[in-house]
């Protein structure tokens, strides 16, 4: 007669592999998109550090964490803005429902300091997005805000460029990001326990796009790559053509 | 002894506990830091005062009293009887601040607290509750003393002057029964009560020696012959009469100092006596019940000029190990002169203590409980990012007053709460940047970095009409690998910028 009671216990650590099952197996915050959240079982995992490789900043690399930040500061934590390559602009996180007297936003002079607030940061249940322009953090540092977000037990944003892909990490997810083309996102997972490295999951962005006026009509748009060349040249003359076009 | 008829007999405690606390080696205790290591401590040491000319022993340790060295002896007597005795001057200012020291942590025992010459008075009644009983209370108190003074006489009483007059060396737990006390009370010879010499020679003529003597006769046969005065004085002994003697308040603002003669010449040195001050001042706010919210440091050398620190907080705690963290935290950035001499910390920005969520049955309220937990990590870990980053390292986003981008989302110091709600329609990027950057056309083709192309707009912003004529029209727009950019152009000049990024 099997041990029923050692296999629920094997089955309950978090670690142990169970093939294709679809349940998730470790703590996860849900990332707010269901698509996502299928991808990395369950969404980001917690108690770990999450490596975003972005391939060019601005592709709508944060735009996949509001949610997140929006769970965190609606329970009252802080989240931490550690070297932001631009100045967030407050209208859109107060957009996104983000209060904005939880978002701090900090700038470290150098690597040492950068690191530290990192490491406060995750211990004292804020919640970090970093972005590391000035040095790349080694596989060191990254062990060390590994270790503190196992301690703390809360998810860890780290935003870095994918050409760091091949240097070796501890993070506990890594998630390649890229724009295959103007409308969609490619997540690939590279690296994440239970999950194939390499899968992808596409996602469109940025569906409602706001008021749309005939964009072929518009002075400088005339290498719109969707647009025939022919019909972005012709200029608008009066009211008449703009309503047959 | 047979009970007077006239002063009918009394309960020694009438309503009050008084607690008179005696320190004899406060001149000494005050200067004991100056003392370069725990060897000095036990080497002869005696606080001289000059007095008409004449230098005399004012106080003494204990093993200078064994080489014979006693008050009062005069200096050369004393240094002929132990050649070897340290003597230092006697500094009434560091004097008084050991006392208001002293007193501060009296006032966390009873609220009434006086301070005397070289003692405190305390009133103990209705202080029982709090420290289950008077033992408890009195070995509390005698714990804390010690860490300020190295010998404390006591004496208790049911009024304060009693007290003095009952003043016996040595530090007693225990309440002295009433019988006991009254007792004592009449058996104090009246050469101790504070009198005039010449009534003390008439009080002798008359056979009066002790107090209980002078209880025995009528009040008004006192009157008369000694003036209302000595009535007064024995209303007072006896606690028929309140004390009207000025009460302790903590001062509005703490100021104090170390000093350290020898100098500190490392950072690390220093931690020590900024220890000794944040518990201080820790005692300080809590005997006024208050928070502090900004400390000012200043360390001075002998020569030169002095450094100062100042470390702001978001006032939420109030405990010496975190003030030390955050001042430690600060110290690492600032340059300090060779060799410190004195170091002080003073702070005058205190907010009130806020009462926790209480329900109507006196348990706090879980929900409000933890949400303040986590507010005060909050305020804690912003504290200590401020301390070890400076002032000018973390910023807050705020909505602004207007609908310009430029205007609409600006950075605070964190902590100014912005409560504005401005609805903001529309796309709106996550990145601005910091000043909007002119883009080319090039061959009809929105250029910046890359080509790009428009995906939706305008949306036309038209604001401030009476400041700066401009109109904008918004667009989103994007580049070939997918990046999404906020262009506007500018209705008059027909120029294009790109103001922010999408992301």
């Amino acid at each position: 007669m099997p041990n029923t009671e050692i296999i629920t216990k094997l089955l309950a650590r978090h670690d142990t592999w169970r093939g294709q099952s679809q349940k998730p197996i470790q703590r996860s915050v849900s990332s707010g998109q269901d698509e996502i959240d299928r991808l990395l079982k369950g969404g980001w995992p917690a108690a770990s550090l999450t490596e975003l490789l972005v391939q060019r900043p601005g592709i709508g690399e944060l735009s996949l964490l509001l949610p997140t930040i929006k769970y965190y500061c609606q329970n009252n934590h802080l989240s931490v803005w550690l070297d932001p390559p631009y100045q967030p602009h407050a209208p859109a996180l107060a957009t996104a429902g983000i209060a904005l007297q939880k978002v701090l936003i900090v700038q470290s002079k150098t690597h040492r300091e950068w690191l530290w607030v990192a490491e406060q940061c995750i211990r004292n249940n804020a919640l970090l997005l970093a972005w590391s322009e000035r040095k790349a953090p080694s596989y060191t540092d990254l062990r060390k805000l590994q270790l503190a977000a196992a301690d703390s037990g809360h998810v860890a944003f780290l935003f870095a460029s994918s050409k760091q892909l091949p240097a070796s990490s501890p993070a506990a997810l890594r998630l390649e990001i890229d724009s295959v083309d103007e409308k969609n996102l490619r997540l690939c997972v590279r690296k994440l326990r239970s999950v194939a490295p390499g899968e992808q999951l596409l996602i469109p962005r940025g569906k409602n796009l706001g008021p749309q006026t005939s964009l072929a009509k518009l002075p400088v748009n005339n290498i719109h790559p969707q647009m025939p060349a022919s019909t972005d040249i012709p200029r608008i003359k009066t009211a008449e053509q703009r309503l047959n076009a | 002894m047979t009970l007077p008829t006239a002063a009918p007999a009394k309960s020694a405690y009438p309503e009050k506990i008084w607690l008179y606390l005696h320190f004899p080696l406060l001149p000494l205790d005050a200067l004991l830091d100056d003392l370069k290591d725990q060897q000095q401590h036990q080497n002869p040491v005696a606080v001289i005062c000059q007095e008409k000319n004449i230098l005399r022993v004012l106080c003494c340790n204990n093993s200078a009293k064994q080489s014979g060295v006693e008050p009062l002896l005069s200096l050369s007597t004393a240094l002929a009887l132990c050649p070897d005795l340290l003597t230092m001057r006697q500094q009434l200012e560091r004097e008084k601040n050991a006392m208001q020291q002293l007193a501060l942590i009296a006032y966390s025992f009873s609220p009434g607290v006086i301070i005397a010459e070289q003692g405190l008075w305390l009133e103990l009644s209705g202080c029982e509750k709090l420290f289950h009983n008077y033992t408890q209370l009195l070995q509390k108190l005698h714990q804390a003393l010690l860490l300020q003074s190295t010998n404390v006489d006591m004496g208790i009483a049911g009024s304060a002057d009693a007290a003095r007059l009952l003043c016996r060396p040595g530090f007693r737990c225990e309440l002295p029964s009433s019988a006991e006390l009254e007792q004592q009370l009449k058996l104090t010879p009246l050469s101790q009560l504070n009198t005039s010499r010449r009534r003390q020679q008439s009080f002798y003529q008359l056979g009066l020696t002790c107090l209980g003597d002078l209880l025995a006769l009528a009040r008004t046969d006192l009157a008369s012959r000694f003036g209302t005065g000595i009535v007064e004085q024995l209303q007072l002994l006896l606690g028929e009469k309140p004390c009207q003697m000025a009460r302790f308040e903590p001062p509005a603002t703490f100021h104090d100092l170390l000093q350290n003669p020898q100098g500190i010449f490392s950072k690390q040195g220093l931690l020590f006596p900024m220890k000794t001050l944040l518990q201080r001042l820790s005692l300080y706010l809590q005997a006024r019940q208050c928070y502090c919210r900004a400390l000012e440091w200043r360390f001075e050398p002998l020569l030169g000029e002095p450094s100062s620190m100042h470390v702001t907080l978001s006032g939420s705690q109030n405990s010496w190990s975190n003030l030390l963290d955050l001042s430690r935290l600060q110290l690492e950035r600032i340059d300090l002169p060779a060799s410190i001499e004195t170091i002080i910390l003073s702070s005058d920005n205190f907010v009130d203590g806020i009462p926790s969520g209480v329900d109507l049955f006196g348990t706090a309220l879980l929900g409000t409980a933890l949400a303040e937990e986590e507010n005060s990590e909050a305020a804690q870990l912003m504290d200590s990012l401020r301390a070890r980053l400076g002032p000018d390292a973390l910023w807050q986003p705020a909505l602004g007053r207007n609908y310009f981008p430029e205007e609409a989302g600006t950075v605070v110091v964190p902590g100014e709460r912005q409560q504005l709600s401005t609805a903001h329609k529309g796309l709106q990027p996550l990145w601005l940047l910091p000043k909007p950057i002119a883009i080319q056309i090039r061959h009809q083709q929105l250029f910046w970095r890359q080509p790009l192309h428009i995906l939706s707009g305008p949306q036309r912003l038209c604001d401030n009409w009476w400041q700066n004529n401009q109109q904008r029209d918004y667009y989103l727009a994007c580049d070939n690998q997918g990046s999404r950019y906020w262009l506007f152009k500018q209705s008059d000049t027909g120029r294009w910028f790109v103001h922010g990024l999408f992301s």
